[in-house]
């Protein structure tokens, strides 16, 4: 692998944001999809760009990922492919998420390019607007130090922080890079071109970078076994499992933020489930002497993981989303990573391979049925 | 609201940039305001055709977006026009008593009402919305309505709405 | 205007109205006493089910439909915490038919108002459904329920005995000037009473008294205390400028509104939790609203950038055309919003205005009409021109 070195010296968002100016001016790409600040500066948001003079104030690299950005491209392409070339920049979780949907049919992949960035990983959106300045500082630090308190739990057990089983085209390494550096990698074909034709050349060897993101991904991945050892504990069984919900208030507002819950009419929220006779709901109530309301708590998050537990990218929108703080995405990287292993599935790691349930071979999976 | 022919001639008509009018924040120097007008079929569409064959003098500012009654009209298709840009919004019918359908212009009046109050106390440019009857024999009413209308917006100047990249 | 119950004053002397002058008294905190009455009233086959707050976990809670009569211990009904509006909830039970077994609900005011609200939209309906409420001190933030709940509660009902505002008490109460409710069968004093020793009954309507009649309560005439109500209403009458001051028109406008809804994710669980959005599918996540192709090159021609998902103003503004009408001001908007956008101050705010315009104070009475489904020939004469 082959990289180019850029100049940081204005940071992160500074260095990319004339990589993305000079990809716009030598004409290949005709518009930007990148988190901006917002006026007021407590957050940033998706913008699709054109304009090239509102590229200088975009940020590659946010501390905090409000909206999934495979969100923002599914409102872009849900109704049929962009007309334009379209680069998208995002978090790597945001790219696989990007592809699940592809797979899913809710975004059309066709002229659009990716972009990701080593990630450190996001803040709580939360903490974030209600206090910009100090936690913009505490992110720098983290981005200096690739470690720092603050960051969502999901981020600290993600092992997808770079390009590796990432399908981009273009990327940026950030891990173990001197400082005000950075390296932007073709990683794709149609990124090399890309980069050739911005007049960006790309032949330095990247491989002292490979090595400090190896690193960072093992300390990540022991954080994960970690967590994942201790969850298998804690959620083990239904009176478990309902105490790591407890908090929740059912609001489902963790489906409507997570990208692959990309159903218009949810399940849970259907006519079926809600709005039963009212006879219906006094003889539930009987057989067990009450019930709740709003009810199947339980059933809305275990059927969730049935539904999309396989495309789980552990991007953690749906935790951020939450209002009572549930560590809802912890569970469903958890639950996620099981059914993802029998499957040997790694969601978004690539457009070739098909969502297994979507799929099958005829001598497969004889464990699961009674020999 | 948008299967509906009325919402999807209103993303055609006002989001597609028209060739000879610019906004001044294109370059285009004088500001020729560009209104959407939500005309009842019975009374002010049939105005406002009465007023072009008598061929009365009026701004061409205004593209006609024929609904069957007043009451026709969402309060939300006056916002989503508005958003998208539109210097004013006209939603015209027949005067009171006389709606086709005999009561539908009472309750645009009271939509209407709602909506001017939420638009005011947003402190959004309420007088960029505009209510008014005009019977099918008043073509020399809907040729002032849209003149007056027209002078008001252009003293109020192009809505920041169209280029806002954050709404 | 022409509608005759337009002004506070008169709002008010409704709420009065509401209080009647029949009323008994029980030497038990008010959840207790709440308790003993359900319970009487399911012995003594008057009620089958009884609907309210429940504890669900060491700091869960969730409303809860209870058949059995041993699972009255779990609730808690006056705990100022409010997961869910109880109106929404009721719609859900009552939307496909009314309950044939008569229930016991018991609701705060606005959650009442809620579901008169959710009647007029027939959404719900009200047979066999007797309703309790309370004088309502207001409740805390969700989030309090596991984030030192005792402490806060202690400092609550001190301010509850005098009728005052309590710091921790979402925005929406701290300004929420229907605390009386309007349409209860049976009320509780708990403003300006001693919660912790006694508990005040007021019997409202003849209904009430049905129910009531052959348990032990004995009824004295004596109106209800009406100092600590006024101190209330005078208290939170002060919060406005300090909740509303940030939505002045003019520091609104289109910059005022992509600054406040900047942050917003468009998740749209505001909406959701709100009782009177009661759309099964919502417009705003209607796919015509979003953009097709080509819609999308003439935006980005006009406008050089787009913030995606689009439509964020289009969904407030267009979500307070919806809703201001019927807006009870109950605070679950803000309390649901991840990024702490006060959502519900701005509605409620609004609510009034539009609201006032037409006299009408959102289910306040569930027979009156809501003033977009009606009209009248002469009115709103400056607004046609
Ligand atoms: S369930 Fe949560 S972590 Fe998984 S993809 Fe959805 S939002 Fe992301
Ligand atoms: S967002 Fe949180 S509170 Fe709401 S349903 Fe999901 S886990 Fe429960
Ligand atoms: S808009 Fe907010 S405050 Fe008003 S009724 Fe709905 S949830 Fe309650
Ligand atoms: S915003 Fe409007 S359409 Fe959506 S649920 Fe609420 S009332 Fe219904
Ligand atoms: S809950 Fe908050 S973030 Fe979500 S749509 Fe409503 S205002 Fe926006
Ligand atoms: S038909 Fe003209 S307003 Fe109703």
């Amino acid at each position: 692998m082959t990289g180019a070195t850029i100049q940081a010296k204005n940071g992160v968002n500074g260095a990319v944001s004339a990589v993305l100016k000079s990809l716009k001016d030598s004409g290949c790409v005709d518009a930007v999809l990148v988190p901006t600040r917002v006026k007021s500066g407590e957050t940033f948001v998706y913008l699709l760009i054109r304009n090239p003079k509102m590229l200088d104030s975009c940020a590659p690299l946010p501390p905090v990922m409000p909206v999934q950005g495979a969100r923002a491209l599914q409102s872009l392409t849900r109704h049929g492919k962009v007309e334009q070339t379209v680069l998208c920049v995002m978090r790597p979780c945001e790219v696989r998420a990007s592809i699940e949907l592809a797979k899913r049919r809710q975004v059309d992949l066709e002229n659009v390019l990716f972009m990701s960035l080593d990630c450190p990983g996001a803040l709580r959106t939360r903490d974030y607007v209600n206090d910009p300045e100090a936690l913009d500082k505490r992110y720098q630090g983290i981005l200096n130090n690739w470690e720092g308190d603050g960051l969502r739990p999901t981020c600290e057990t993600c092992v997808h922080f770079s390009c590796e089983d990432v399908p981009v085209d273009l990327h940026v390494g950030l891990v173990g890079t001197k400082e005000e550096e950075a390296v932007i990698i073709g990683v794709s074909k149609r990124g090399e071109e890309l980069l050739d034709k911005a007049g960006i050349e790309c032949s330095e060897d990247v491989s002292a970078w490979q090595v400090e993101v190896e690193k960072a991904r093992d300390k990540k991945a022991g954080n994960r076994s970690k967590v994942v050892s201790e969850l298998k504990d804690k959620a083990a069984g239904m009176d478990n499992l309902g105490l790591l919900f407890a908090d929740c208030i059912n609001c489902h507002n963790c489906m409507r933020v997570c990208p692959i819950c990309y159903c218009r009419q949810c399940f849970f929220d259907s006519s079926d489930q809600v709005r039963l006779r009212a006879e219906d709901y006094f003889a539930k109530a009987q057989a067990r002497g009450g019930i709740r309301f709003p009810g199947d708590m339980m059933q809305f998050h275990l059927g969730r993981i049935y539904h999309m537990g396989l495309s789980c990218v552990g991007c953690g929108a749906c935790e951020d989303g939450c209002p009572m703080d549930v560590p809802v995405s912890q569970v469903f990287a958890f639950a996620g990573d099981e059914v993802q292993k029998t499957f040997d599935y790694v969601p978004g790691r690539s457009t070739d391979e098909p969502i297994p349930t979507l799929t099958y071979e005829e001598d497969e999976l004889h464990e699961y049925e009674d020999a | 609201m948008a299967d509906d022919g009325a919402a999807r001639q209103l993303d055609k008509e006002i989001l597609s940039p028209k060739p000879g009018i610019q906004s001044p924040a294109e370059g285009g120097g004088d500001f020729q305001p560009r209104i959407v007008g939500f005309l009842c079929n019975w009374c002010s569409y049939a105005g406002a055709d009465l007023a072009g064959v008598t061929r009365l003098k009026m701004p061409p500012s205004m593209v006609a977006i024929r609904v069957m009654c007043s009451s026709r009209v969402d309060p939300l298709f006056v916002l989503k026009a508005f958003l998208a840009g539109a210097d004013g919004v006209l939603v015209a019918g027949c005067h009171p008593g006389d709606c086709h359908y005999q009561t539908g212009n009472y309750y645009t009046r009271r939509r209407f009402a709602l909506t001017l109050k939420v638009l005011e106390e947003l402190g959004l440019e309420a007088n960029r919305v505009r209510l008014s009857w005009v019977s099918a024999s008043e073509g020399g009413r809907f040729a002032e309505v849209v003149t007056e209308f027209t002078e008001t917006i252009r003293k109020a100047g192009p809505n920041p709405a169209k280029t806002e990249v954050f709404l | 205007m022409h509608n005759a119950r337009g002004t506070t004053h008169e709002a008010y002397c409704v709420e009065r109205e509401a209080l009647s002058m029949k009323q008994f008294q029980v030497p038990r905190p008010p959840d207790d006493a709440l308790r003993d009455m359900l319970a009487s009233l399911m012995d003594k086959g008057k009620v089958g089910g009884v609907f309210a707050l429940a504890q669900t976990g060491e700091n869960s809670y969730s409303y809860a439909l209870i058949t059995d009569k041993k699972l009255l211990d779990h609730i808690v009904p006056t705990l100022p915490l409010m997961p869910a509006n109880a109106g929404k909830m009721v719609s859900r039970l009552t939307m496909l038919e009314p309950v044939k077994t008569p229930i016991a609900v018991i609701m705060r005011p606005c959650e009442l108002r809620a579901l008169f609200e959710l009647v007029k939209l027939e959404q719900a309906r009200l047979d066999n459904l007797l309703f309790i409420s309370y004088t309502c001190g207001g409740v805390l933030e969700m989030k309090t329920a596991k984030d030192g709940l005792q402490l806060k509660l202690e400092e609550y009902w001190k301010q509850v005995k005098t009728g005052g505002v309590s710091e921790d008490m979402r925005d929406s109460c701290r300004v929420c000037e229907n605390f009386v409710p309007t349409g209860a069968d049976i009320t509780l004093t708990l403003v300006g009473n001693d919660n912790g020793k006694q508990t005040t009954v007021q019997v409202n309507s003849e209904k009430g008294e049905e129910f009531l009649a052959g348990l032990s309560y004995e009824l004295t005439e004596a109106g209800p205390e009406l100092e600590a109500l006024d101190s209330m209403r005078k208290k939170r009458a002060e919060q406005k400028p300090d909740v509303f001051g940030q939505f002045a028109a003019e520091e609104l406008g289109m910059a005022g509104l992509t600054a406040l809804f900047g942050r917003c994710i468009g998740c749209h669980a505001c909406g959701r939790a709100c009782p009177v959005c009661y759309c099964s599918s919502c417009h705003f996540e209607a796919a015509e609203n979003e953009f097709d192709p080509s819609t999308l090159e003439t935006e980005l021609t006009n406008r050089g950038a787009l913030r995606l998902p689009t439509g964020t103003l289009y969904y407030q503004i267009g979500r307070l055309f919806h809703v201001s009408i019927s807006c009870v001001g109950c605070g679950m908007c803000s309390d649901v919003c991840p990024v702490d956008i006060p959502v519900a101050s701005l509605f409620a705010k609004l609510a009034g205005s539009v609201q006032g315009m037409f006299g009408y104070v959102s289910g306040r009475d569930a027979e009156e009409k809501i003033p977009t489904s009606t009209f009248e020939m002469e009115e709103l004469e400056e607004i046609g021109a």
